[in-house]
């Protein structure tokens, strides 16, 4: 079996879609961080290329669709082990079918291409909601997250709207990486020093005031864990004051 | 009539004032924070139109805002309400300033999408607007506050007042609270129809008027972006689902209403006008009439294909729009490569997306039976009320009866469905 392996970038999953095209078709696009290297398989380390990665990406964009574009991009947001091979069979189809190839969906890795990628916006969408941020004594609002999928990058724009006045830091302690908002842009960084976390004066009062109105809003005669663990599963309670007494 | 001293009864304390005045507000079932599309301008906070829940409560429930009384000093009597004037419970009052404090400092924290802002009727209707108006035009004013605002209207307001919180919220709601006059009579009397139904109508009026206004001078202040609701309550009065229904079909029609919300009767206050056999709340039937609502908004259907004189009430032990199906098969089974979207939403265990999906996919190439699993549709049911690619996959002979047998639920499945009574609700 030919591996090609990529650096973990997302340019490097699309030079290894370039180099298939203009060397040899690989059986397998993989991570270099991941693999294992077993006696039967041939690999090709292939180095990211930025001039190859925008190619495939215009031609993804010309001949197939911006949505295609974006689906894969979650996809290897999900990082799931076999995004590369799954990115690269959907593309290759797709320069087959162009712009219809999303329809295809008896198609098994359109199939899963879009099924991972609703489950990275929906997770998108639920942190958005499951997010908290507490107030430092410097005045930054600070928040600590552990999603499944690295989704940072698409949390940032909502909360960069939403919190224009506010300079806050979302925190991926799984990946440890971190956005940073300064009142104008964001950043996206992985040098993250010591972040001071004291807290403000007042930040207690009103977590315990959140407390307070959590507990009260709920109606006694229908209480219902299992309804309550299907929103908000409990593997994201760690961070959320309210359920992390 | 009891009347509480107002001076002996205000609490201080801020948090024994929360727990008190969100305790109170919690039997408004609405939590949306949908349909307004309010963009942040230089200040804080926007509104999402598909609008974004924050946490669930232990019931299950959606916490999507900061749902709270003004106060719950109430000058009215209505007997299903916990803070009617004769019930001994503790009275509490919010200022308009801290209101607008917390909501900003949960906000801040992403705790919530924004506010939802009730009250008790405080000395008089117009009293009780205008601090409610106060708050919110503090947030929007001081704070420069963009978020979610939803408001009660205040039944017997003056238009003004209704005017001017119009031009601030997002949206607005007047609860209807039961669903005819007489009940309206016998548990609420001094909450008069005219009172509840008066501003709807105003409301629905400005709605489109300022629309009209808007599609010419582009900067024209909007109102109610997001639309009016109302709920009423479930199980507290003998109506009929089938009235309850018609009711609901009447004000979306009538006055545009984005939702109503149907809020099972939950025994807070004993009193001879009142059922005192129930101990739960009737959370089955408010599920059905939930769903037999959204087949009015979402599937094309009208009240009187749901119920009938000759089928007033929706059946508990299947969903309302098998019923549906059942009583009308003749007009099934449909095949799933041929018919168009209207029809394939009337199939039971076909929603709004497995039938999009249906037709994205037969663009491509005839849908089989195995696909349709893919998709999403729930083929337990539909299979009974389809053919796929000329191929009926259902058991047992196609009449109602037999296929009415084989879709009983056991008592597991509704458990389930109990369970799953406000996924539907947002």
């Amino acid at each position: 079996m030919l591996i090609y392996l990529y650096d973990g970038s997302f340019d490097g999953i699309l030079t290894c879609i370039f180099d298939a095209y203009y060397k040899r078709h690989p059986d397998r696009i993989l991570s270099r961080d991941d693999v294992q290297l077993s006696i039967g398989d041939e690999y090709d380390f292939i180095e990211t290329d930025e001039k190859k990665a925008s190619r495939v990406y215009d031609a993804v964009l010309k001949k197939i669709s911006n949505e295609a574009q974006k689906n894969a991009f979650y996809v290897y947001l999900s990082e799931d082990r076999n995004s590369g091979t799954i990115i690269y069979n959907y593309f290759k189809l797709g320069f087959k079918l162009g712009k219809n190839l999303d329809l295809n969906i008896k198609d098994e890795d359109v199939f899963k291409v879009q099924e991972i990628a609703r489950r990275v916006s929906f997770e998108v969408h639920r942190f958005t909601g499951l997010l908290r941020f507490s107030e430092l004594n410097n005045g930054i609002y600070y928040a600590k997250i552990e999603p499944d999928n690295n989704i940072i990058m698409l949390l940032a724009p909502h909360f960069k709207d939403r919190f224009k006045d506010q300079r806050w830091v979302i925190h991926d302690t799984k990946r440890n990486i971190a956005a940073l908002y300064n009142l104008k842009d964001f950043i996206i960084t992985d040098s993250l020093s010591d972040i001071p976390l004291s807290l403000s004066s007042r930040e207690e009062f009103f977590q315990s005031m959140w407390k307070e109105y959590f507990k009260s809003i709920s109606i006694e005669e229908r209480i219902n864990p299992r309804l309550q663990k299907n929103h908000m599963p409990i593997r994201y309670w760690k961070n959320l004051m309210e359920k992390s007494l | 009539m009891v009347k509480f001293k107002l001076a002996e009864v205000i609490i201080v304390d801020v948090r024994e004032k929360l727990r008190i005045l969100s305790d109170a507000a919690k039997y408004d079932v609405s939590c949306s924070s949908s349909g307004s599309g309010r963009k942040n301008k230089n200040g804080i906070g926007n509104a999402s139109i598909s609008g974004i829940c924050h946490s669930w409560s232990d019931d299950g429930r959606c916490i999507s805002l900061l749902k709270i009384l003004m106060t719950n000093c109430c000058m009215y009597d209505c007997a299903y309400c916990i803070n009617r004037v004769s019930n001994d419970t503790k009275r509490a009052a919010f200022t308009p300033d801290e209101i607008a404090d917390l909501t900003i400092n949960f906000y801040r924290r992403n705790y919530i999408e924004g506010l939802f802002l009730s009250s008790a009727v405080f000395r008089t209707p117009d009293y009780t607007m205008e601090l409610m108006i106060k708050a919110v035009k503090k947030l929007r004013g001081e704070y420069r506050f963009n978020g979610y605002i939803h408001v009660k209207v205040i039944p017997g307001a003056d238009r003004k007042l209704i005017w001017q919180i119009g031009l601030l919220a997002d949206r607005v709601s007047c609860n209807i609270e039961l669903p005819t006059s007489e009940s309206l009579m016998l548990l609420a009397p001094q909450k008069k129809k005219e009172d509840i139904v008066k501003p709807m109508g105003f409301i629905k009026n400005t709605i489109t008027q300022i629309g009209e206004e808007r599609a010419v001078y582009r900067n024209a202040p909007g109102f109610v972006p997001a639309g009016q609701t109302t709920q009423l309550i479930v199980g507290a009065t003998p109506e009929r689902d089938v009235s309850i229904l018609r009711l609901s079909e009447n004000l979306y029609n009538t006055f545009k209403m984005k939702r109503v919300y149907y809020s099972g009767y939950v025994p807070v206050v004993s009193h001879p006008n009142l059922p005192s056999v129930i101990k739960t709340p009737p959370l089955l039937r408010e599920h059905r009439l939930y769903q037999a609502d959204w087949l009015l908004r979402f599937y094309g259907f009208k009240a009187n294909e749901i119920l009938d004189e000759a089928y007033p009430d929706l059946d508990m032990e299947l969903d309302p729009k098998t019923t549906w199906a059942l009583r009308n098969i003749q007009l099934f089974p449909i095949e799933i490569n041929r018919a168009d979207y209207a029809m394939l939403i009337r199939v039971p265990g076909i929603g709004i997306k497995s039938a999009n999906r249906i037709l994205a996919a037969r663009r491509a190439s005839a849908v089989d039976y195995a696909l349709l699993k893919k998709i999403g549709v729930v083929l337990k049911r539909a299979k009974y009320f389809i053919t796929c690619r000329g191929k009926y996959y259902g058991e047992g002979a196609f009449n109602p009866d037999s296929i009415r047998f084989r879709l009983m639920p056991n008592s597991k499945d509704t458990d389930l469905e109990q369970l799953n009574i406000f996924s539907l609700i947002r």
